[in-house]
């Protein structure tokens, strides 16, 4: 497996959080993993992203046209960060305008009562649409990394953005 | 992370993990991106492991690095943790230190920020390295971080001299699937083995001293710390260390640029392994690639067929990314230019928390001195720069004596003195303000200084402070530091209370009209990120907004945006501290359930 990650959001969005479960996650399923995170100064409420690399690579860095996958919190984040994705990559966005790959992840996280779930959502959604990750292995990390009032609300946003259905069906 | 021996690590937490496996019993630092977290996890092995070692925040690099040092001379395994500028406040002691050598394993780990994402340079310390004449290891990712922890060790026991380990932002930051080999507890026979002509060496012995240091990094030079790889046979090279190996090792595979060149990738940079050079002749060009200056091309003889930063190859600024690592590969091929490195269009800038203290503090200075002169300093409130109440930020501490400075000199000028007002972070307070303070006392400078108590080191995770009262520690007040350093008025705020902000910076502002010398203000509230208490309420819109946007623009809060014709309140982000309800001129906002 070669698979290249690009997550971007803003600081407090939850965007470190899914990284490193996007990373422990399929390091459990057997795939090395390298990613980097932003911290410090960059990550007070400004634009923030990650980069996560599955597969035999050395660099936690993805160079521009080379990301399969590029999650975003919201459009204007998708937009700024498209300049990461190979020609056929896919974009997964948090956003109600109905693309291919678009899912209202604020608005299910709120059904839950569970705002700050947007990006587990997103996740869930990531890791239903792509080939050859499990999701029971994120699911694990999800509930050893969380906070124990927020695990179970953790795993139902995952959960529900898991069986959000995409253009696959 | 404990007692599992596969895991996911964060650079940092892989080189904490070294250290400790390793056999390290003192660890010191003082937080700073991107170096923070190794000591942060040290802390928490410690206590999951109960391991007998200490571990502790000192108050500035140069404490930390003396509280390590002093371990390796008792004989015991030391490491001292900190950024890149921080190595410039404890550059005093290793230099020094490089002279006197070291008995136990002494390791220096210095984390540069290539970039800069979050610091005021992009300094590398290797040439830091270089200048002490102390060895550099240069990592490519967390695995070989944690690696080069126990070659750095070893290096420094047997040639008793520290030992500089020097990750990048991406190492630090860098997350790895890992290997992880078990910590077992170890106890060192401590003692000062007296031993003068070492320890307490006069300024005529220094000399033999210096001889010594030549000797050893001369030995240290023939030792090999490099690895080939690609097609030595090639009429290319490549010298690559650090993150920039990573780049070039995946850019490599993924072009199949494999046959067409020889890659020597080198772990210790300085001094830079001598067997290198005799080998780098046969290349018809050879390529530099590490960060961020050009240490390793510094040190090699052979000059005409060498390209890097000192013939424009490489940038002389900026990180090597990828994009970069490309562009200079594809010059020494031959292949022509590709053209500027695109950059992604700018995103949304930091900003200041929601219910940040630091944001009323602001706001309330500017009521109290409109027109003043705004000195600043490191941390958080750097951001207070969008708000317009920060001018200046140049280091730890310096907001203190750039404004002593302002005052002394435009007191000699032509003309009104503005209102100067400082401020400063509770930690950088205790870092490197408190000299300063004393000095502004002694020379009656005139300004306010606004210290931003939030009872942590906010930007770096929260560490303590020195008025931190954690695991038995003595609190230092801060009150008493400040009327121990000879002020003469002094209040303690609650910013949230922003009337009373407000007096309070005006009064501190007639001290020093009347009396002369600085006076100081408290502005204490712990930080809501860090304290994690629960919001203290909603601001509601009411029917008497007029749709300015006032509150929007002058606090920059996130918990604000511009709706339709009115601002709109982000329910789930504010936390009612109240700022916008006194920034409103129309009064239009009140807060709910406060």
């Amino acid at each position: 497996m070669a698979f290249r990650v690009v997550i971007a959001g803003r600081g407090g969005e939850g965007v470190l959080f899914v990284t490193r479960v996007l990373a422990e996650g399929a390091f459990r399923q057997g795939h090395p993993v390298i990613s980097t995170e932003t911290h410090g100064m960059a990550q007070r409420g400004g634009s923030v992203i990650s980069q996560v690399k599955i597969g035999d690579f050395l660099s936690p860095m993805i160079r521009y046209g080379e990301a399969d996958l590029l999650i975003a919190t919201s459009e204007e984040e998708a937009a700024r960060n498209l300049i990461y994705l190979r020609d056929g990559g896919k974009v997964i966005r948090d956003s109600r305008a109905g693309g291919p790959y678009d899912i209202d992840a604020r608005g299910i996280a709120y059904e839950l009562d569970h705002p700050r779930g947007a990006n587990l959502v997103l996740l869930g959604f990531a890791i239903g649409e792509l080939e050859g990750l499990k999701p029971g292995p994120f699911e694990e990390v999800i509930t050893e990394l969380s906070p124990s009032r927020w695990t179970q609300k953790n795993l139902e946003a995952f959960r529900r953005g898991l069986l959000h259905r995409g253009p696959k069906g | 992370m404990v007692g599992l021996k596969r895991r996911v690590l964060l650079g940092n937490e892989a080189i904490a993990w070294a250290l400790l496996q390793e056999g390290a019993t003192v660890l010191s630092s003082y937080p700073g991106t991107p170096a923070s977290e190794i000591l942060d996890t040290v802390i928490k092995l410690k206590a999951v492991l109960q391991l007998r070692v200490h571990a502790s925040w000192a108050i500035n690099e140069k404490v930390a690095f003396e509280i390590a040092l002093s371990n390796s001379w008792l004989g015991g395994r030391s490491a001292v943790m900190m950024k890149q500028v921080g190595l410039n406040v404890a550059l005093d002691p290793l230099m020094s230190a490089a002279y006197t050598g070291v008995k136990g394993g002494f390791i220096v780990v210095a984390a540069d920020d290539p970039g800069p994402y979050s610091s005021q340079t992009e300094q590398d310390s290797r040439l830091l390295a270089l200048f002490a004449k102390i060895p550099v290891f240069d990592p490519s990712t967390p695995q070989e971080a944690m690696e080069m922890v126990g070659r750095a060790f070893e290096l420094s026991e047997r040639f008793r001299i520290p030992v500089m380990l020097r990750p990048t932002s991406w190492v630090c930051h860098a997350r790895q699937g890992l290997q992880l080999r078990g910590i077992e507890a170890v106890e060192p026979s401590l003692s000062l083995e007296k031993d003068p002509y070492h320890w307490a060496a006069p300024p005529r012995q220094r000399f033999r001293l210096h001889r010594e240091l030549n000797q050893k990094i001369g030995e240290i030079a023939e030792e090999d710390s490099f690895s080939t790889l690609g097609n030595p046979e090639a009429d290319l090279a490549v010298v690559a260390s650090g993150v920039p190996f990573a780049h070039l090792r995946d850019l490599m595979r993924s072009l199949g640029l494999e046959d067409r060149l020889a890659v020597f990738k080198v772990d210790r940079p300085f001094p830079l392994p001598r067997g290198l050079q005799g080998l780098l002749r046969r290349y018809r060009g050879v390529l530099l690639l590490e960060e961020t200056y050009p240490v390793m091309e510094l040190q090699l003889s052979l000059r005409d067929r060498v390209h890097g930063r000192l013939d424009g190859t490489i940038p002389s600024e900026g990180e090597l990314t990828p994009e970069v690592v490309l562009r200079a590969l594809r010059r020494l091929l031959g292949e022509g230019p590709l053209g500027e490195v695109p950059r992604p269009p700018e995103g949304s800038r930091s900003r200041l928390c929601p219910g940040c203290p630091h944001r009323a503090a602001f706001w309330a200075i500017k009521e109290a001195l409109p027109g003043g002169i705004y000195p600043s300093d490191i941390g958080c409130y750097t951001l207070g720069l969008n708000l317009g109440a920060v001018d200046s930020f140049l280091c730890m501490g310096a907001s203190i004596s750039l404004a002593e400075g302002f005052y002394l000199s435009l007191k000699g000028s032509a003309g009104e003195v503005p209102p100067i007002c400082a401020t400063i972070g509770d930690s950088t307070f205790f870092h490197a303000g408190v000299p300063a303070l004393i000095d502004a006392v002694h020379q009656r400078a005139s300004f306010v200084l606004v210290i931003m108590d939030n009872g942590s080191t906010a930007m770096t995770g929260g560490q303590p402070t020195p008025a931190s009262a954690e695991d038995g520690k003595k609190a230092v007040e801060m009150e008493e530091v400040v009327r121990g350093c000879g002020v003469e008025h002094l209040q303690v705020v609650d910013p949230y209370d922003v009337p009373r902000m407000v007096k309070a910076v005006k009064e501190a502002y007639r001290f020093t009209q009347l009396h002369g010398g600085p006076a100081v203000v408290i502005s204490r509230r712990p930080c809501p990120l860090i304290a994690r208490e629960p919001s203290r309420g909603v601001v509601r819109v009411t029917e008497e907004c007029t749709g300015c946007m006032s509150c929007v623009e002058e606090t920059e809060c996130p918990a604000l945006e511009e709706g339709e014709g009115r601002p709109l309140v982000l329910e789930d982000l504010c936390r009612g501290c109240g700022l916008c309800v006194y920034v409103c001129p129309m009064g239009a906002l009140e807060l709910e359930g406060g």
